[in-house]
């Protein structure tokens, strides 16, 4: 076989395999189920839910990341080498592992103190976000730190040159052409958020109608062998992905391949 | 205008060391060296985004040790140009005077009189991506001279185009320089560039300054054998002086002798460096003139060039000669033909040999 050849048969199996995936939930497809399942008050609130908290954490990762990002890939600092390090920290550690050291967190001291006189995180909303939030900052900063990697920072150096503060030449010349990467950052954060089943369910449970996300709906109806409900809203799951995902098509051109 | 004072900067392993230059006003220095000479590193240290070790750099009486690079008055014209790519030719004009908040009516009419002059009215709504490399080379330019700048610090900027398109745009900014009274470092290696622009030069060799002086003094009489290597010097023969009498020196090289301009310390030993514009290459003997050094040589090779070719000589060492193609055949010049080469003695100068 060509490298073509057996290059492409690889490309087309990856295909299969997630097509695949989504074309077997056809098997317990039922209209009627769907339908009950889609338009239950439980199954809009964790949509709700889910659309909501994956936007506050892509945006509060967002905000992190940028200046982060940029730290790495402009200067030299005392601990950037460990900085560059932990952020695969996530990737690593299952999402699990993750959610649970976030609740020993709030059993700690400190945590406590947190939860009684700033923000209560455990099962709660908070937690939801905050769960989402350290998933997806790491994937944020390191494909932000990419993009600010691709602007050539003789660009900041000119803009100084002809008047321009560090702080304007960011906001009108780096930001600015590193726009795709900052979508392209946001929307797949948003997207890896809103997937975010294993941290979401150590810090926040499974709470119905309060902290049930999406996944965790899933969760709770297969584990009350509802295959039809569980089909319904897998469904519903994947198509906000993939609408996601072909927005960040449509927004980045071919250029970016989310 | 400029003033370097024993200047010391590290750039990771790389060090530039105790430089002193000085720009005056309306003045073009060229900073002349090849590759990891230093050039950079110095541009960098006048622009202000590496800190110096030791040394200081002035501009216009000021100490520039603590003024952030957007207070230095630079214009900076980068090799890459670094023209903004998401926006046009005329937001990348107006640049400057949107970051530091002047009115329109301030600079809108040095902008349009630059404009003119470079000729790129019709490129104003266009995007980087969209010019020719001159095009680009030009709203570089005007955008650098713009923000009506103390110092014009130019990085090889010509050194991506081609010949033609380098020397008429040599042209322009030797017109705005002399026109605008711009004070200006050029950063180069293209030794033809910084003797086109420049009034005088500084040549970098290893993160040291080996010649400095005017443009003419540093080409015609290289002050080291290092220098004369870089500037490209095509007769460099070791050479030794054996009598010096009413300031001309009597110098032997190969088999021949010729007579020098003596100078303090060329004694002995020394590299003899003749440029090949300056021999004239005669036939069939000629009249009495006043050059000094008139030897009897035999072309060895002719090699072409553009516009003028290199002739190879034998006169009792290897001596070089660039001529035009005319004089080329009006003298049937080929292997074997013997001719008379004439080198006035100022154009015979004398290398102390070190070591």
């Amino acid at each position: 076989m060509t490298l073509r050849r057996s290059t492409i048969a690889a490309a087309l199996a990856v295909l299969l395999l997630y097509g695949g995936l989504i074309l077997s939930l056809a098997w317990f497809l039922d209209g009627a189920a769907v339908r009950a399942a889609v338009q239950s008050e439980r199954t809009l609130f964790a949509v709700r839910l889910s659309l909501v908290a994956a936007t506050l954490a892509a945006t509060l990762a967002l905000l992190l990341a940028v200046p982060a990002a940029y730290a790495l890939s402009r200067y030299r600092f005392r601990g950037r080498e460990l900085v560059d390090t932990v952020l695969e920290f996530p990737i690593i550690v299952s999402p699990a592992a993750l959610g649970a050291m976030l609740l020993i967190f709030f059993n700690n001291p400190l945590g406590e103190w947190i939860q009684d006189n700033v923000l209560r995180f455990v099962f709660s909303f908070a937690g939801i976000v905050l769960a989402q939030f350290v998933t997806v900052l790491g994937v944020a900063v390191r494909l932000l730190k990419t993009s600010f990697d691709e602007v050539p920072a003789e660009l900041e150096t000119v803009a100084r040159t002809l008047g321009a503060t560090p702080r304007h030449a960011f906001f009108t010349v780096t930001l600015p052409l590193a726009r795709r990467g900052l979508i392209a950052a946001f929307i797949l954060a948003w997207a890896k958020a809103l997937g975010e089943f294993g941290a979401t369910i150590m810090v926040a449970g499974t709470m119905a109608m309060r902290t049930e996300t999406l996944p965790v709906a899933i969760f709770l109806r297969l584990a009350s062998a509802d295959i039809e409900g569980t089909v319904a809203l897998i469904l519903v799951l994947v198509s906000i992905g993939l609408a996601a995902l072909y927005a960040t098509r449509r927004l980045l051109g071919k250029a970016v391949h989310a | 205008m400029l003033e370097i004072e024993s200047l010391t900067v590290a750039a990771g392993n790389f060090r530039l060391r105790d430089v002193n230059l000085a720009v005056g006003r309306g003045e073009c220095h060229a900073v002349l060296g090849p590759s990891g000479s230093g050039k950079s590193t110095l541009l960098n240290a006048v622009l202000g985004v590496l800190p110096s070790e030791s040394g200081r750099i002035r501009l216009a009486g000021a100490d520039l040790k603590r003024v952030p690079i957007e207070r230095r008055g630079l214009g900076y014209l980068p090799q890459q140009l670094g023209l903004f790519p998401h926006l046009t030719v005329r937001d990348n004009l107006t640049y400057s005077a949107r970051a530091r908040g002047v009115p329109a009516a301030e600079f809108q009419p040095l902008v349009d009189k630059l404009v003119a002059a470079t000729g790129i009215g019709a490129l104003l709504d266009r995007r980087p991506a969209t010019l020719s490399g001159g095009e680009r080379q030009r709203v570089g330019l005007v955008r650098a001279l713009a923000s009506q700048p103390r110092l014009v610090l130019l990085d090889e900027p010509f050194t991506a185009l081609n010949e033609s398109l380098r020397r008429e745009l040599w042209w322009l900014l030797r017109e705005l320089q002399r026109e605008r009274q711009l004070t200006v470092l050029l950063i180069t290696h293209d030794l033809a560039e910084a003797y086109f622009l420049s009034d005088r030069v500084t040549v970098l060799l290893d993160g040291r300054v080996v010649q400095q002086g005017e443009k003419a003094e540093v080409y015609g009489r290289p002050a080291a054998p290092e220098v004369a290597r870089f500037l490209g010097v095509e007769t460099l023969q070791p050479g030794r002086v054996v009598s010096v009498r009413d300031g001309l020196a009597t110098v032997e090289v190969g088999t021949a002798r010729l007579t020098a301009l003596a100078s303090p310390g060329t004694v002995g030993e020394v590299l003899v460096s003749i440029r090949g514009d300056e021999v004239i290459l005669q036939r069939d003997g000629g009249a009495v003139s006043s050059v000094r050094n008139a030897l009897p040589a035999r072309v060895v090779s002719v090699r072409p060039g553009s516009p003028l070719l290199c002739v190879e000589l034998d006169a009792g060492f290897p001596l070089f000669a660039f001529i035009t193609r005319p004089a080329c055949e009006e003298l049937d010049l080929r292997p074997g033909v013997t001719v008379n080469a004439l080198i006035k003695a100022p154009a015979v100068h004398l290398i102390p040999r070190s070591g």
